[in-house]
């Protein structure tokens, strides 16, 4: 080649390597993750919106909501947020093909607040290799904290299982040494976890666990294992179950003639339960849980910011639930909690937010949301994937009319 | 291997029966069971306690098994919709409390409610299929998932609770207690065995019925209007399901599911009883629900996740050893 | 004896072809669909087996299809094993599985056996969760590949076909003729020197073995993920569903069963009553009951009756 076939040559290749820089740039810059236009954010969930599970179709009633309230206030940096939810009833089978109809056919910018384990267990993987967000997912269990840096893309939003099992255990350990302590459990990871919780609690003092029996969902009565809990001298009475089998536990357990101290886990704790167990017989003065949210019947929150917000929300945007809101049906709260935090996330991750930016935003909160107990401070980093880890003990009083009343200090569940 | 399912082939057998038609080995069995259950109760106070919580599960599944012994005896059908026929009407009865009738009259009017559904089921459905026992199979689990359906369509499928029939008292003897509900229920359960005994022994209606279950060719010959006594079968057995729903209201609570694991424990008490029996129905409940209990209180091996196919293995047990169950009687098998 | 050319050759190949092109054309979800639609072929045509053929009814299959998706995520989870390799180890574990419940089920007929796989479909599940451990429990066992669309569509739909022609030809022969007999009268099978027992067992084990691959490959469909709330009590109902819509004892009917069953499920939630779950719930009953009532003979039998107008046109 001669000297002037190398310099063309060398032109050649510069203009080529500008221009194919230039253009990648360009394609980059402008090349937006999908379900993001310049005036909508679309988001996606599963919920039980039937079957078994389905008394928590509440949750996603109130996030939508929620969005709608957001929308109609110019919406995250003048985008409004779509958000399809849709019905898998508690079946990981109809999780899967759902959220791929999300992520394909929708083309959602994220999926938001599936709800359930088994179900995000098995969208799990398929997200993260997707690089699709999935978040502040309702769910409990500890998972998807603990695996960060496997499944980044993955983060929940409630305190988790295991870490209120250790709350009830710090509890009993300090403030009830002499406890003789029966757990009642139901007999899958729901369950098992929020035993184990309790043990680590507890920590040198396990040995204050006198009998631990597990139920199936199946079974009609529970009298035979809460029988043999009292037939083993526990005095003190922890339940972990889902809310019908804990409304059957606590009357059963009056029934049979035990007056135990009782502790029951939030999920199970709405007011509504409690006051259906006092209907049905049991004695529920004194039974203690936990709480992460404000309370809308709690009288000296009724001026708080989260309980005023949510009353006028739920009014305009979701009628249907607010005889719900006003007899203390927590779920709703929960459900505008966990929105909120998601566009608090949104506003954080940018003018143009891309589904990495929404995830880095979650993980570098600190900020209150109204709609959680005061004093608690939603936190995250990259070594801290549990939003929340606080809850406040609460205390039910006044029987059949009563609510729950919180005591003591917020605790810190995890680790 | 051959050989071996050869050994399964049903063989006829003729044990020596009594006058009331129940063979003695099993009666012998019965009492060798109840003296048992006597003296572990009166050595072991949790012995007790469980036997009669296990009494109180039991009579739940009785209830609901009445119903299904009801409609095999009526039709030679066994209808896997009967769970969600008796939680409908359960929800029936919820709605007219809801508008302001009072509990037992509505609990009345319900039961008159469920009759006319059952009847109206047997007409529309089951009648014109029920020469074949696939299609009836059929046609009941189209049942059972459109009235679950229709149910949670209608009402949601969130928890809602009606009052208990017979209130939330229990009687305490020693460390031994007996709640009002249960004792309310094994009564209600009893009486409804009593009418349908009289109602077969003493009736015309009765005697047309169990006709046109046995020979429906020459009960039609007599004068005997069988696809009436067949719907009306039916419309008896769903009443007996209302029941059984409403029974089941205070420890189940009103959702869509609540029959649903009833229904299984109550098919495995009918077959244990003998599906052609309702005493039977009452004792294979009451027998199973004891079983259950004392099996976990006892056995460790067997915790919760086995309950349900414990109850499955009796089921299957009982079929296999003696299918017509404790108090059936042995059909002659012809091949 | 001269092999009949079946009528339905024809229309055999052209499904094939049709198939064969189909995910040129559908996107990756709507294949995942389609493979939803083969899962369910599979189960249907081995339940059809059973109740449609041999007259043996049971409420059990979704139990079967447990034991193959079970076998898939356990060999994939703990021994990494080839998924494709998974497939045929499902159909002879599930198939042994057939025979072992087929051989108490000699005991019992009509509404007792189907009592018996009832209770056969509610336990196994319960299994899964009592030995947790190794089965995961609750949270599920996870297989150790997951796959593309493309690639499960292919796999069920070349499964679909491979069972199918196993189905065609087993029932062509003599042990459909015997299955049949044992169908229509047991007096008359016995007297003709057909064993009751063998073809009893041997209509079971083909039946799970069919369902234990649906189960595998309904458990790559999700993912790798098995868990007990997948098989639950309704699956079977729906593969008995299926299987009424398909047209019981004929083999031309189950992909308009498969259809049906795989379908209706995933129909567009904006679409009013079939949209939610427990819309479809009453829609699924209706269908049933009014297929029962009015088409007895399924689908089967609407293009059996369609046949014979042309022949006599």
């Amino acid at each position: 080649m001669g000297r002037k076939g190398r310099r063309i040559l060398v032109v050649l290749s510069a203009v080529t390597l500008v221009a194919v820089a230039s253009a990648s740039a360009a394609f980059g810059a402008h090349r937006a993750d999908p379900g993001i236009t310049s005036t909508s954010i679309s988001i996606g969930g599963t919920f039980p919106l039937t079957g078994v599970a389905s008394l928590y179709k509440t949750i996603p009633a109130a996030e939508k909501a929620y969005f709608d309230y957001t929308n109609d206030h110019g919406g995250v940096n003048g985008r409004k947020i779509n958000f399809t939810i849709l019905d898998d009833a508690y079946d990981p089978s109809k999780t899967v093909p759902l959220t791929q109809q999300l992520v394909e056919q929708n083309k959602v910018f994220a999926v938001f607040g599936s709800l359930g384990t088994a179900p995000n267990l098995a969208i799990w993987s398929y997200l993260n290799t997707a690089k699709v967000p999935q978040v502040l997912i309702a769910t409990g269990d500890s998972y998807w904290g603990f695996s960060a840096k496997k499944y980044p893309w993955t983060i929940g939003w409630q305190p988790d299982y295991p870490g209120e099992g250790k709350v009830y255990g710090k509890y009993i350990a300090q403030k009830m040494p002499n406890a003789k302590v029966g757990v009642l459990y139901q007999n899958d990871a729901y369950g098992k976890n929020y035993y184990a919780g309790l043990r680590v609690g507890l920590g040198a003092k396990k040995s204050q666990i006198v009998s631990a029996q597990s139920y199936d969902v199946t079974q009609t009565s529970l009298a035979q294992q809460i029988l043999k809990l009292k037939s083993d001298g526990a005095d003190t009475f922890v339940v972990f179950a889902t809310p019908s089998p804990t409304i059957t536990a606590l009357v059963t357990a009056t029934k049979v003639g035990w007056a135990p101290t009782t502790f029951i886990n939030n999920v199970s704790a709405n007011r509504l339960f409690l006051l259906a167990a006092a209907a049905n017989g049991a004695n529920v003065d004194g039974v203690i849980s936990t709480a992460y949210t404000v309370s809308s019947t709690y009288a000296p929150q009724a001026n708080t910011a989260g309980v005023k917000l949510a009353t006028s929300i739920i009014a305009q945007y979701a009628p249907a639930l607010q005889s719900s809101l006003a007899s203390g049906d927590g779920n709703i709260i929960y459900g505008l909690g966990a929105a909120w935090t998601f566009v608090q996330a949104l506003k954080n991750a940018g003018k143009n937010p891309t589904r990495a930016s929404l995830m880095k935003a979650l993980k570098s909160l600190n900020v209150v949301d109204p709609f959680t107990y005061p004093g608690i401070k939603l936190q995250t980093s990259a070594t801290d994937n549990f939003p929340i880890e606080q809850e406040i003990l609460i205390k039910w009083g006044g029987g059949a009319k009563g609510d729950w009343t919180p005591f003591g200090e917020l605790y810190s569940g995890v680790r | 291997m051959v050989e071996l399912a050869r050994r399964f082939v049903v063989r006829e057998r003729r044990p020596r029966r009594t006058r009331t038609g129940v063979s003695a080995p099993v009666l012998a069995g019965l009492a060798a069971a109840c003296i048992f259950l006597v003296i572990g109760c009166l050595s072991s106070s949790i012995f007790a306690q469980q036997t009669v919580a296990g009494l109180a599960q039991g009579v739940i599944f009785s209830s609901l098994a009445l119903s299904l012994v009801l409609i095999y005896r009526a039709t030679e059908v066994i209808n896997f919709a009967q769970g969600e026929m008796a939680m409908a009407t359960t929800y029936t009865a919820y709605q007219l409390t809801l508008w302001g009738i009072s509990y037992w009259l509505a609990f009345f009017l319900t039961l008159g409610i469920a009759f006319v559904f059952g009847v109206v089921v047997q007409v529309a459905v089951i009648r014109p299929v029920q020469h074949s026992v696939i299609a009836v199979v059929i046609v009941t689990v189209g049942l059972f998932l459109l009235i679950d359906g229709l149910v949670t369509w209608r009402f949601g499928a969130d928890l809602k609770f009606m009052q208990a029939p017979f209130g939330n008292a229990v009687y305490h003897v020693g460390d031994v207690t007996f709640a009002r509900q249960d004792l309310g229920t094994l009564i209600v359960s009893i009486v409804s065995v009593l009418l349908l005994w009289a109602l077969f022994r003493f009736t015309k209606l009765g005697l047309a019925m169990r006709a046109a279950a046995l020979r429906p060719a020459a009960a039609a010959l007599v004068g005997v209007r069988v696809n009436w006594m067949l719907a009306i079968g039916w419309g008896l057995a769903a009443v007996l399901g209302a029941v059984a729903g409403l029974m089941t209201e205070p420890t189940q609570f009103l959702q869509p599911t609540m029959m649903q694991a009833v229904l299984l424990y109550a098919f495995a008490a009918a077959v244990l009883g003998g599906l052609e029996s309702p005493a039977g129905a009452v004792i294979g409940g009451l027998a199973l629900g004891v079983f259950l209990n004392l099996v976990g209180q006892y056995v460790g091996f067997a915790t919760s996740e086995l309950r349900l196919p414990i109850a499955f293995a009796v089921l299957l047990g009982v079929l296999l050893l003696k299918p017509t169950g404790i108090f059936g009687h042995k059909k002659v098998q012809r091949v | 004896m001269k092999p009949r050319v079946p009528a339905g050759l024809p229309a055999a190949a052209i499904a094939a072809t049709v198939l064969a092109l189909l995910p040129f054309t559908l996107s990756g979800y709507h294949q995942g669909l389609a493979s939803e639609v083969a899962i369910y072929f599979i189960a249907i045509l081995g339940l059809n087996i059973l109740t449609g053929y041999t007259g043996q009814i049971s409420i059990g299959h979704g139990a079967f299809m447990a034991i193959g998706g079970y076998t898939t995520a356990v060999m994939s989870h703990y021994h990494h094993t080839n998924l494709i390799l998974t497939l045929p180890l499902a159909f002879a574990f599930a198939f042994a599985c057939g025979v072992l419940v087929g051989i108490p089920a000699l005991r019992f007929s009509g509404v007792y056996l189907a009592l018996a796989t009832f209770a056969f479909a509610v336990s196994v599940p319960q299994l899964a969760l009592k030995f947790s451990r190794f089965f995961g429990g609750s949270n599920g066992l996870q297989a150790s590949r997951t796959v593309s669309h493309t690639w499960l569509y292919a796999t069920s739909w070349s499964c679909a076909a491979i069972l199918f022609a196993v189905a065609w030809l087993l029932l062509g022969g003599r042990t459909g003729r015997a299955f049949r007999a044992v169908r229509d009268s047991e007096v008359a099978a016995v007297s003709t020197g057909i064993s009751l027992p063998i073809y009893k067992i041997l209509s079971f084990g083909v039946s799970a073995a069919f369902a234990g691959v649906a189960g595998s490959l309904f458990v790559i469909h999700t993912n790798g993920f098995a868990q007990p709330n997948e098989f639950g009590v309704i699956l079977s109902l729906q593969i008995l569903i299926g299987a009424a819509v398909a047209g019981l004892g004929s083999l031309w009917g189950v992909l308009a069963g498969a259809l049906f069953v795989g379908l209706l499920p995933n129909l567009s939630t904006s679409v009013p009553l079939i949209g939610s779950s427990h819309g479809q719930d009453v829609v699924f009953g209706l269908i049933v009951i009014a297929i029962m009532l009015l088409l007895p003979n399924g689908v089967a039998g609407l293009l059996a009756r369609f046949a014979r107008l042309r022949a006599r046109a």
